[in-house]
């Protein structure tokens, strides 16, 4: 029975990604992360430039999972409680309050999607790190749960200019940083200049096949994965190898081009970080039709899991994403399974 | 009793016989008449120098005669080896040791080339004359039958003493035939034997050393290693796990960098050598999954992946030798 399940699920899974793909054209590997951080019940923050396709990935995601769906967006002057509530006189001249986007679809909601988030302030950052860790809010004397909730969120590396540095405390309760690209491919970008169905997002995201996957049966299904996906001894010795690389890359003769690695890792990744990067290499290889974690599934997950969790001295942080990515390249190339 | 008595009487008056055949041929030759000046033309090539020759010493004349037909040597004439010479009776100490003929005839004449070796039995406590003695020669003319005789000339030249007689202050004794006096050096040349041996053997070394523990290059590298290794591997479990993972830190170390089922073509780009056993090594990344990290994972390798493991090794390492790989049916 699992293993149909499994099966049946499999299916849905590839069809959300094959809907995906439709509208959001040579981004494979970002749509088959989030699909994987979907499964995995982690929470999504996608790096890339303006214009890439970030908001439209998101959107695709959301219609094709189904349930409650919230958006806002990152502004200089968002307070914690705009995402509560918000006040307005009413028709009969009188003030009312309703409910923010984070409580307007209550328990049903699926994706709370913040849009640059790195353009709100640290008060809203610590709002949302609660609700990412706990799924809870308390508002109006009660506690809100949202026991189906994804946070999918972008930001702008490029653009500083009136921006906050999300904290590491923060960066760390996403399971993945997924950076997205303009893809090279000559067809593709020709087609994303000259193909009019590209041109309106709205009717774009319409053609996605809506509620493709039971959102309200996400979690449990999780849990069955997680469950049905083995870890050989020889693999949790690998990642446990991984884990003390990032920590201290100089035990395993790790270098980065122009850094002094004495001095460039404050702290590798987190035991939460390492939990979450074994939870979606779990969901990879239940996608690709294993039954056990192999080296590989870590692989696929590995950068976009650990890479935003290192925390480097503040001299190295304007190079932060091309030293993580190099440093975690090396550390893969240079620890060995078995 | 009589017989006995005949050989003694001739061993006592044999040199009696000689001496008095020699001093006949002498006055023969003092009596023949002197060739005719033109008849007879000489080379002579003396020893290179005229000094420094003592008791022991070997001279050798090369001469070529030519003698104008129709004058001809009389071969008896040319000298004994052996013969001991006089002068005055008292004995020169001068020995013709060796005579070396070689005739020529030509239409007109006769070339001999004589070679004629004398040794030194004489010395001196200090340096004296000596000299190679005149030979004479019988020549005859065939058509009158007249005997006429020929001189070669004697040469001169200097016989010194073995040692020098009396005290002699040696570093004043400025003799160019002397040489340089030479210190004892053989402990010397003996200790710069051991060292240049020493030092061979530790050049060797270095050699085999910066040669990564191998006498030839490609040899001993990581898959020969693994080769050996597998071999001797049993056909159990542990024995399996150990055998791959030999194969897996050869390919590592191979590669420079952790080689994983996922990155296989960068692993060609790098050893471009290893393509021809691509199916393999993909058959191996196979096993190894199942056997490290999913037992339900299937490879199609058999039931005897111990085997199979060794003939794949032993392809690895002729890839890593630049060779092209034996056919994997060939037997281990």
């Amino acid at each position: 029975m699992s293993d149909r399940l499994l099966a049946d699920w499999r299916q849905h899974a590839l069809t959300l990604e094959t809907e995906v793909n439709k509208v959001v054209v040579g981004q494979q590997n970002p749509v088959r992360l989030i699909t994987i951080a979907i499964f995995a019940r982690g929470h999504v923050l996608l790096e890339g430039d303006v214009g890439v396709g970030k908001t439209t990935l998101l959107r695709a995601f959301t219609r094709g999972i189904g349930g409650g769906y919230q958006r806002i967006e990152g502004t200089i002057d968002l307070m914690p409680n705009d995402l509560v509530y918000h006040t307005y006189l009413g028709e009969d001249g009188k003030p009312h309050v309703s409910a923010g986007p984070l409580l307007m679809s209550g328990e049903d909601l699926s994706v709370f999607f913040f849009n640059e988030i790195n353009r709100a302030r640290p008060q809203v950052h610590s709002l949302l790190l609660r609700v990412m860790a706990e799924r809870t809010l308390s508002a109006f004397n009660k506690e809100h749960v949202f026991p189906h909730m994804i946070v999918f969120a972008d930001r702008n590396q490029v653009e500083k200019e009136e921006t906050f540095e999300i904290p590491s405390a923060a960066r760390d309760r996403f399971m993945m940083e997924i950076p997205i690209v303009v893809p090279n491919d000559d067809d593709i970008m020709s087609g994303l200049m000259f193909d009019t169905r590209f041109h309106n997002v709205d009717t774009l995201i319409d053609t996605v096949k809506p509620d493709v996957l039971k959102f309200d049966e996400l979690n449990a299904f999780s849990g069955v994965i997680q469950e049905s996906v083995e870890a050989s001894k020889t693999l949790e010795k690998y990642a446990l190898n991984l884990w003390k690389a990032t920590r201290k890359p100089t035990d395993f003769g790790i270098k980065v081009t122009n850094v002094d690695m004495n001095r460039l890792v404050l702290a590798g990744a987190s035991p939460r970080g390492m939990s979450m990067m074994l939870r979606a290499a779990r969901v990879n290889a239940w996608l690709n039709e294993r039954t056990a974690i192999t080296p590989e599934d870590i692989h696929a997950v590995f950068h976009e899991t650990v890479a935003h969790r290192l925390v480097f001295s503040p001299v190295y942080e304007m190079r932060r994403t091309e030293i993580a990515r190099e440093m975690l390249s090396n550390i893969i190339n240079a620890v060995a399974a078995p | 009793m009589k017989s006995l008595k005949k050989y003694w009487l001739a061993i006592i008056t044999s040199p009696l016989f000689i001496l008095s055949v020699a001093s006949t041929y002498a006055l023969e030759y003092e009596e023949l008449p002197d060739i005719k000046p033109g008849i007879v033309s000489i080379q002579i090539q003396e020893p290179v120098r005229n000094v420094g020759y003592t008791v022991g010493d070997i001279l050798t004349r090369n001469m070529t005669i030519t003698i104008k037909k129709p004058y001809q040597l009389i071969d008896e004439s040319l000298p004994i080896i052996g013969y001991e010479r006089r002068y005055k009776g008292q004995l020169v100490g001068i020995d013709l040791s060796d005579l070396k003929h070689v005739k020529k005839e030509h239409s007109d004449d006769v070339t001999h080339t004589l070679s004629l070796s004398y040794q030194v039995f004489t010395n001196n406590l200090v340096a004296k004359h000596g000299s190679l003695p005149q030979e004479y020669l019988r020549i005859i003319n065939t058509q009158t039958k007249e005997v006429v005789k020929y001189r070669i000339p004697s040469w001169d030249f200097a016989i010194s003493p073995l040692s020098i007689y009396g005290a002699v202050k040696i570093e004043s004794d400025m003799s160019g035939f002397r040489g340089p006096l030479l210190l004892d050096n053989s402990n010397l040349k003996q200790y710069l034997k051991v060292l240049l041996t020493v030092l061979a053997l530790s050049l060797l070394g270095l050699l085999y050393i910066l040669g990564k523990y191998t006498w030839l290059p490609r040899m001993g590298g990581p898959f020969a290693k693994s080769y050996r290794l597998i071999r001797r591997s049993p056909n159990t479990p542990q024995g399996l796990q150990q055998a791959i993972t030999s194969m897996h830190q050869s390919l590592n170390t191979t590669a420079g960098m952790s080689v994983f089922g996922g990155n296989l073509n960068e692993f060609f780009e790098k050893k471009p050598s290893f393509k021809p056993i691509k199916t393999e090594i993909e058959q191996f990344f196979a096993l190894s999954r199942q056997v490290f990290f999913e037992p339900n994972a299937k490879h199609d390798i058999g039931h005897e992946p111990i085997k199979w493991l060794a003939r794949f090794c032993r392809r690895c390492r002729d890839c890593e030798r630049g060779l092209i790989p034996d056919a994997l049916d060939s037997k281990v």
